[in-house]
């Protein structure tokens, strides 16, 4: 038990190391990279501890296993204690197992990839602190601690994506990236609010009791289940919010990989995840009606691999693809396949992190720093062995071809939406099936096969990176956001260049072993992490050990339904992905070594349009950043200031000056003009006493004395008449 | 009750302890005479020191009396000693020893005629000690009178300077207007009551007069009449708006320490009369009074203030400044008849406002003559930059300055605190509006003082002249006194109160308990 | 029931400054180190009363008044001279301690223009005094006075050493904010003498206020409500402190956000809402409108700001949006959120104008348009406007998010006999307002910090941070982190003492 009692140490060893590399990094002799490396092996460790021990708590059949709840008062007021602790279950095991080892790869791989970059001290700090964020937030016992996590996230994606800061198209992509997820924060914090509210907690088992004991009122339940998926749509880049995700590319390709396949992204699909009551409750999910969740899913799946058909920067369409797999998981839980889902985050996390890694190995030692498939990639697989070889594993494992990882999980989750009724969603989820596959095809083909173009051929990498530049440029004009390959090429190539201009001749090889361990490690994740829970073979280790035990007396979690596996379906859906495959391979070929669709968009008005279309990821930026953003920076706050400086301080200075005005004419014509017509008598006196007599008759004081008694008979009138 | 009318005439006793400190300062200005006819030119200086030395002896036994304790009544209780009396005539001497601190070098170096200057000074200030003990008509005229004329004189005293002589001109031709409004109110007055004495005034404007076996009820119309024009009557003295047309010119044109003197103590001397007037004579008419004072007042501070705004001439600002603060003190005067607390809260707020007022208009005087003894202009902007070169004095011109507008710690807070606190103790929608009214008002008069303060603590010098100022001693003295009283005043506030809360007098008798 | 032992600690802490402001004035200009000298220890003396204070103060009774004196001040007025400590005043007299002696560190060689460190540490120390004294007067009057000796210092130190509109900004600061005490002074003397007209103690006065009748509560409450509101200041009233803070030097503007703002907050929950529960529950919904309008429309304004500075001080408006937000659901939540929120907003917006104060210093210019790359010409300078930018925009592990997360909360329950409906739309807006402080801040980071420097910069030598700089900023920082990591050690003090002073009329 002492792992699972001691988890809090998984989240705490990183922040550690974080601080530590922030002070004392650049005096240690790996300038701060030794740190972080060790403190995520620390935390992989005690996580591999935890998984180990957790694993030996569940026994088979249906015993109940609660959690193992560690939890300390953080701070109280109104007689309310607010605690903080780790809530140690299945699911919480599974992540902080992946993170934890995907973040030791990526700092692996980050040594290597990073070496020589002006600020390695601060990349790897942040990236520390970025997994320490996430274990934070896996492990959170109560909601406010997993705000924490969930934010400092967000705060270190704005550092990492921002990295290459010198760059304007890079600090902008990451204040995209912040503020979207900010969106869906206010859904966070609004939906942990009525959370608390309802379940007059902060813990989540409490919460999670709550809503399933069903006396919470349902409005409550269906506004905060509503809130609270804000939030995941925001960070897990669900339709409509899901823009800032290809932008996010502009970090450095270790933190796309860590930020698209274990953190950042799956925050989302974990918020739900956890508090699945709470949606199941509030969205009636698994009655086979159509809910917000699943329809947000499974419009995300279809929309995201659609556009990642007209990518040409490799990781933009690995991306895109990130978001029409977290589609799948979102589509899941919201068809109730809660176990499938969860499965789906554990094996995808491994091949697209392999992806990834694999595309930044590419682009390190292959296409000279470029990431755009057309012009630097192709025919690299001869020269790069390894990372051809896990990349196509991996890809495979993500098209969901029989026996890889993905092909369990992805159909895990069809399965069970058609148990539960979610025919409609089945078929969506097909079709994703048979887009992924397509596009993987074309990416890998224009990658590693093919004529070498670019830098893939060996052309020298400045004028090389040049051409990319200015290609991209040129290419991505209908890009409302200029987050494109080309510009983040150029950063990424001046960064490396101080590092290593060794190779810079060389023209493409294989990635050395710092590079390459990781992707061999995370291919064989790909190909077998699925055996899990090979259904078809009736393994169900992972839902033995993932799925929430139902208790006797309270309830925390709603009853999974188990699906069944149909090896019909299965390979039915096997089938569909392996066509998706060999017809994208052929197209590919077809359209790009015998230029078949030589400018067919501008041949073809139709298909003009509907490139147009998803290369602007159906306008949706458009409107966020042209209608939306520039609105509100614009008039709106203009209108706002000029409110301000017009009406409201208008109004104080017109009276301010109103009141010395007032002064003036009262001066002017009340107080002197009742005296005499000049300003004062002042002034006349100069003129000599004799004039002084001459001013008397012309009757100054006697006005004074007219003025003096006139007022008097007045007030003395009024009153006699009043009293 | 009927002391003129019954047999012949009695020798009234002579109470010559209650008298002493007029009496002494008779002596003073006798000497004061006989020393400037034999002190050669060279010595005549001397002649300030005496008016001052003897101010303050002539305090000596004010203090005696207050030691004492017994309240004084004499000719039928026509002139009457108690602590309110005592109190003001304490404050009249030591105003007055402030201004003969100022006039020193003024005159001195003005070379105008000493002796006489200091001795219609003294004059004026005795006629002052008498206004404080004056409970009858007649004394009290006589009062207003003996302060009045030298006052005059005082304002023409620059006689080679025409604006000074048009200010003693208008000044007096005013001033003896007023006097006959108020005689003539007065005569109306007795016409009605048959008597001169405050008390049986009171009496009889209550419950009639008995005139010859028969009761006479005063016809209202008339007692109206005759009340509004004696109120006219020192409302000119207040300057109180519409009455104050003469103050702005008299101000600007009289002696810089006799405008001091104008806009404190005779102005005080006013509100000493307004108030032995509400509280002795009119106590029951108070619903012709009230709202005369309601107007008066608000009509006095917002006029005064928003007139104020645009001056550009110190003391000219200042002028309607003392206006403005005049309307302040007014505003008691309208809730005196809200019953005794009513009433012992206004008194207590008229007459700490009083003392307060002085110390702090004094002392900003004294600046004024400091600065422009060097800058010989009246120029607000002649203060520029000053306290680049005369920090001292500009911190003095602060703490006065902001003293004026209210601003704790200073001392001038306190008295505006004891107004507003007379009128909402007093309560009724017509007090707390009032009380808005000053609330406004004191936010406007923060903006002309603060615009001098201003001038000398941010403007650039006006004229690159930046040699020091040097101060007179006795300038020094006179800046010492008001400035420490304004600044211990606003600290230890209990100080003034102490003297300012007369609740214990006979003076809110008539209003019940 | 009052903790009288040590009583002498609080005169002391508040008039120390005073004597130090006096020395300061006697010692001749020519001296100017030695000036500084007096000054700093003066501060650092009065710094040291509040260790004292905060070592003996009995952290198990933080609702009681302690180091409670009650002496005869104005006997004739009843007023008197009583003071006390609890947990409400503690962390804002701390607070203030600590912001003036880091401000007096700052000065050393951050003098402004025109000079005369003489004159400005002085107005500095008496600065304080009104301070403190604010937070520790336990009578009405008491009170008063000392919420006013912060306007003349704060009126010489903007108009003497302020910007190009310093003597505007100045005096509208003045006018306006005398204009709201003129009026909040009618409601103390109304107060007054509807209790019976015995005695200005604010403990007294919330003990007998409830004999006065509804209405008549409704008005006094509006005349606090003025002085308060226009000091805090709140939305309608709030266009004084844009001109203050920005024509005010740095150390003028740093005090200004860190405690004079306080001032208007705290009157609101140490005299209005105890005193006048009744009425506080009638006007609530109100002051929560105007709360969240601030909350947009500050973050609005910010947004539509070209000047760094003036940003900041718009910011401060929508912050104090939340803090009045927390007030207004007269939830023991809400006003802890309030409270903590002072001080986060007092450490962080101060922070922000020091910052700003740096970066003027460096670049003479403070037009975000011409700024740029600040991390590549003055690294640590461009971090900690990172740093700070996050605090303020509520990142959760550092000392903004407990000022604002649960007054977000608290508005979804308030009160009884308040409208929740109504306080649940605030909320929503509120959490939106969220997204648009995160949004003017990271902009403003965006375009100052990170980036190329612009053209005509980017050959100047910018120095990066002096050591003034470090000391005066270390412990800011440090605090920051310290309570968001250890919200505790604030709400352990706030709480009780809001649950049983401020909220004691709303028990049952």
């Amino acid at each position: 038990m002492w792992f699972l009692e001691n988890a809090w140490l998984i989240p705490v060893i990183p922040s550690v190391g974080f601080a530590v590399i922030l002070l004392f990094g650049r005096r240690l002799p790996l300038k701060g990279s030794e740190v972080g490396l060790a403190s995520m092996l620390a935390s992989l460790v005690l996580s591999v501890g935890a998984a180990a021990q957790w694993i030996h708590r569940v026994p088979s059949g249906e015993a109940y296993v609660g959690p193992v709840i560690r939890q300390w008062t953080w701070w109280q007021i109104g007689g309310e204690k607010f605690t903080i602790g780790t809530h140690i279950d299945g699911l919480a095991v599974t992540l902080l197992f992946v993170v934890a080892l995907i973040s030791t790869l990526v700092q692996l791989y980050s040594i290597e990839y990073l070496r020589g970059d002006r600020r390695y001290t601060h990349f790897f700090a942040a990236l520390t602190l970025f997994s320490a964020g996430m274990l934070c937030m896996v492990a959170a016992e109560s909601t406010i601690e997993f705000i924490l996590g969930w934010e400092i996230m967000g705060l270190c994606s704005f550092m990492l994506i921002g990295h290459w800061w010198e760059d304007g198209a890079n600090s902008r992509a990451a204040l995209k990236a912040f503020l979207t997820v900010r969106c869906g924060d206010v859904g966070l914090l609004v939906g942990i609010s009525m959370m608390f509210w309802g379940a007059h907690s902060f813990s989540i088992q409490k919460i999670n009791e709550w809503a399933m004991s069903g006396t919470g009122s349902k409005t409550l339940l269906l506004w905060g289940a509503v809130a609270l998926f804000i939030a995941c749509i925001g960070k897990s880049g669900q339709f409509p919010l899901h823009t800032w995700l290809p932008d996010a590319m502009a970090g450095p390709t270790p933190v796309s990989s860590l930020l698209h396949s274990s953190t950042m992204v799956v925050a989302g699909v974990y918020l739900v995840a956890r508090f699945y009551p709470v949606f199941y409750q509030g969205f009636h999910i698994a009655d086979g009606g159509i809910n917000l969740v699943c329809l947000i899913g499974g419009i995300t799946v279809v929309i995201a691999a659609a556009v990642a058909f007209v990518q040409n920067d490799i990781k933009k369409v690995l991306a895109y693809s990130t978001v029409s797999q977290l589609g799948y998981m979102v589509m899941g839980l919201g068809v109730g396949a809660w176990t499938p889902a969860v499965f789906h985050i554990f094996t995808h996390a491994f091949f697209k992190a392999c992806l990834f890694l694999g595309a930044g190995s590419v682009s390190h030692s292959g296409s000279h720093h470029s990431f755009d498939m057309k012009k630097d990639m192709g025919g690299l697989a001869r020269k790069m062995p390894v990372t051809a070889a896990t990349f196509i594993v991996s890809t495979l494992a993500l098209a969901g071809i029989f026996p890889l990882a993905g092909f369990w999980s992805k159909d895990a989750i069809l399965a069970a939406a058609g148990d539960h009724g979610y025919r409609l969603f089945m078929v969506v989820g097909l079709v994703g099936a048979f887009l992924t596959a397509a596009y993987m095809a074309r990416c890998v083909y224009l990658t590693f096969f093919g004529q070498a173009r670019g830098a893939a051929a060996g052309l020298h990498a400045h004028d090389q990176a040049e051409v990319g530049a200015g290609g991209s440029e040129h290419e991505e004009e209908p890009v409302v956001v200029h987050v494109g390959a080309g510009s983040h090429a150029v950063a990424d190539a001046h960064d490396a260049q101080a590092g290593h201009d060794d190779h810079g001749a060389a023209g493409p090889h294989e990635s050395n072993w710092l590079l390459t361990l990781p992707l061999v490690v995370l291919s064989f994740g790909a190909a077998f992490a699925g055996l899990l829970n090979a259904e078809g073979f009736h393994i169900d280790n992972f839902t033995r050990w993932v799925q929430p035990r139902i208790a006797e007396g309270v309830a925390a979690f709603p009853k999974i339904e188990p699906t069944t596996f149909k090896w019909g379906d299965a390979m039915l859906s096997v089938a569909i992905a392996a066509v998706g495959l060999v017809v994208g391979f052929l197209v590919c070929r077809a359209v790009y070594e015998r230029d078949l669709a030589k400018d067919l968009t501008k041949r073809n008005r139709l298909a003009g349009i509907g490139y147009g279309f998803l290369w602007n990821k159906y306008y949706l930026d458009v409107l966020y950043e042209k209608v939306v953003v520039a609105a509100v920076s614009g008039p709106i706050s203009n209108a706002a200031y000029w409110v301000n400086q017009h009406v409201i301080d208008g109004f104080v200075n017109a009276v301010g000056v109103g009141g010395r005005e007032a002064g003036d004419w009262v001066y002017r014509n009340v107080d002197q003009r009742a005296i005499d017509g000049t300003v004062s008598g002042v002034a006349l006196g100069v003129e000599g006493s004799g004039s002084l007599l001459r001013r008397l008759q012309t009757g100054k004081v006697q006005q004074y004395g007219a003025l003096l008694f006139a007022a008097a008979a007045i007030g003395a009138l009024v009153l006699v008449i009043v009293v | 009750m009927f002391l003129f009318a019954v047999a012949g005439w009695v020798r009234p006793v002579v109470d010559y302890h209650a008298l002493a400190p007029e009496i002494v300062l008779t002596a003073v200005i006798v000497g004061l005479l006989l020393a400037d006819l034999f002190l050669p030119e060279r010595t005549k200086w001397a002649t300030s020191t005496i008016a001052g030395l003897g101010l303050l002896g002539a305090a000596l036994p004010v203090l005696t009396l207050a030691v004492d304790g017994t309240e004084r009544a004499m000719f039928g209780g026509a002139y009457v000693v108690d602590d309110f009396a005592l109190v003001l005539k304490a404050l009249f001497l030591i105003a007055g020893y402030v201004v003969v601190l100022l006039s020193a070098n003024y005159v001195e170096e003005g070379d105008y005629y000493q002796g006489e200057y200091y001795f219609l000074l003294l004059s004026s200030v005795l006629g002052m000690m008498v206004m404080a003990s004056a409970r009858d008509f007649i004394s009290m005229f006589v009062a207003l009178e003996a302060l009045s004329i030298p006052a005059y004189m005082l304002a023409a005293w620059r006689k080679r300077d025409t604006r000074s002589n048009e200010a003693g001109m208008k000044y007096f031709l005013l001033g003896v207007f007023a006097s006959a409004v108020m005689l003539y109110g007065m005569s109306l007055i007795y016409g009605v009551t048959g008597s001169t004495l405050f008390t049986a005034v009171a009496a009889s404007l209550h419950k009639g007069s008995l005139l010859n076996g028969t009761l006479h009820t005063a016809n209202p119309a008339i007692v109206t009449l005759g009340i509004v024009f004696v109120v006219v009557g020192f409302a000119f003295k207040v300057s109180a708006v519409p009455f104050h047309s003469w103050a702005p010119d008299t101000y600007e044109g009289a002696p810089t320490p006799v405008t001091a003197f104008l806009s404190v103590a005779s102005k005080a001397a006013g509100f000493v009369a307004l108030l032995t007037l509400v509280f002795i004579a009119f106590p029951f008419s108070k619903d012709v009074w009230e709202p005369l004072f309601w107007v008066l007042a608000a009509m006095t501070m917002t006029l005064g203030n928003v007139v104020a705004l645009r001056q550009t001439n110190i003391v000219r600002m200042l002028a309607y400044s003392s206006i403005a603060q005049g309307g302040f003190i007014l505003m008691p005067l309208a809730v005196i008849g809200h019953g005794r607390t009513a009433a012992g809260d206004a008194l207590t707020a008229v007459v700490t406002y009083l003392i307060v007022y002085a110390a702090m208009n004094l002392g900003a005087f004294a600046v004024v003559l400091a600065v422009t003894r060097k800058t010989r202009s009246g120029e607000i902007a002649s203060f520029g930059g000053l306290f680049a070169y005369a920090p001292g004095l500009t911190l003095a011109m602060t703490v006065f300055l902001f003293s004026l507008a209210g601003i704790p710690p200073l001392g001038g807070w306190i008295a505006k605190f004891t107004v507003f606190r007379a009128l909402i103790s007093a309560g009724g929608g017509w007090a707390a509006a009032l009380a808005v009214i000053g609330g406004v008002n004191s936010v406007i008069a923060l903006y002309y003082y603060a615009n001098v303060a201003r001038a000398m603590w941010m403007d650039p010098v006006a004229d690159d002249d930046t040699t020091p100022i040097r101060v007179p001693a006795s300038l020094g003295l006179a800046l010492v006194l008001t400035g420490g009283a304004t600044v211990l005043i606003g600290v230890l506030p209990g100080l003034v109160l102490r003297f300012g809360n007369l609740t214990t007098s006979t003076f809110t008798a008539a209003f019940g308990s | 029931m009052h903790l009288t032992d040590n009583n002498w600690l609080l005169s002391a802490a508040v008039f120390v400054p005073l004597l130090g402001a006096l020395v300061v004035m006697a010692v001749p200009k020519a001296y100017e180190r030695e000036i500084k000298v007096v000054a700093l220890l003066t501060a650092l003396a009065t710094a040291g009363i509040g260790v004292a204070l905060l070592s003996l103060f009995d952290y198990g009774n933080a609702q009681k008044l302690q180091f409670f004196t009650d002496r005869s001040w104005i006997p004739v007025i009843h007023a008197r001279y009583i003071m006390g400590l609890d947990g409400l005043g503690l962390p804002l007299l701390i607070l203030s301690m600590v912001i003036v002696v880091l401000v007096i560190v700052y000065s050393w060689d951050h003098i402004p223009e025109p000079g005369n460190p003489k004159a400005f540490l002085a107005l500095i120390l008496i600065l304080e005094v009104g301070m403190n004294g604010t937070f520790v007067a336990q009578d009405l009057i008491l009170f008063f006075v000392f919420f006013e000796v912060v306007l003349l210092p704060m009126y010489f130190m903007i108009g003497v050493w302020g910007g190009e509109q310093r003597q505007y900004a100045a005096i509208k600061f003045f006018l306006y904010t005398l204009f709201g005490s003129a009026l909040m002074l009618l409601g103390f003397l109304a107060l007054f003498f509807k209790t019976g007209a015995e005695s200005f103690s604010i403990e007294y006065l919330a003990a007998h206020s409830s004999s006065i009748v509804h209405s008549t509560q409704l008005w006094i409450f509006g005349g606090l409500f003025m002085g308060f509101a226009i000091k805090v200041p709140m939305f309608p009233f709030h266009t004084w402190l844009p001109d203050a803070h920005t024509q005010a030097p740095t150390q003028g503007s740093v005090i200004l956000a860190a405690i004079l703002l306080k001032l208007g907050t705290f009157g609101f929950v140490r005299i209005a809402i105890p005193v006048l529960p009744g009425a506080a529950t009638t006007w609530a919904p109100w002051i929560a409108l105007l709360a969240v309008i601030g909350i947009i429309y500050g973050a609005l304004a910010c947004l539509a700001q070209t000047d760094m500075k003036r940003l900041i001080a718009f910011s401060s408006v929508a912050h104090m949006g939340f803090v009045m937000l927390g007030i207004s659901t007269l939830t023991s939540f809400g006003i802890n959120a309030a409270m903590f929120g002072m001080v986060a907003h007092g450490l962080i917006t101060g922070m922000l104008f020091f910052i700003a104060g740096s970066v003027k210093e460096r670049y003479h210019t403070l037009e975000i348009r011409r700024l740029g790359g600040l991390l590549k010409q003055a690294p640590h300078l461009g971090w900690i406007l990172g740093f700070c930018a996050m605090a303020s925009l509520g990142l959760p592990g550092l000392a903004g998010f407990w000022g604002e997360f649960p007054a977000i909360l608290s508005s979804y329950q308030p009160a009884k006999g308040l409208p929740v409906e109504t306080f649940r739309t605030f909320m929503v807006v509120a959490a939106i307002g969220t997204v648009l402080a995160a949004s003017y801040l990271l902009w403003l980071f965006q375009r100052t910090a990170f980036g190329e420097p612009s053209e005509e910069f980017s050959h100047h030598h910018i120095s990066d941070m002096h050591a003034p700089e470090w000391i005066a900023w270390t412990p800011l920082l440090a605090a920051i982190v310290v309570l968001g990591l250890l919200p505790n050690l604030l709400f352990k003090v706030l709480d009780p003492a809001i649950v049983h002073t401020t909220l004691s009329a709303f028990k049952g």
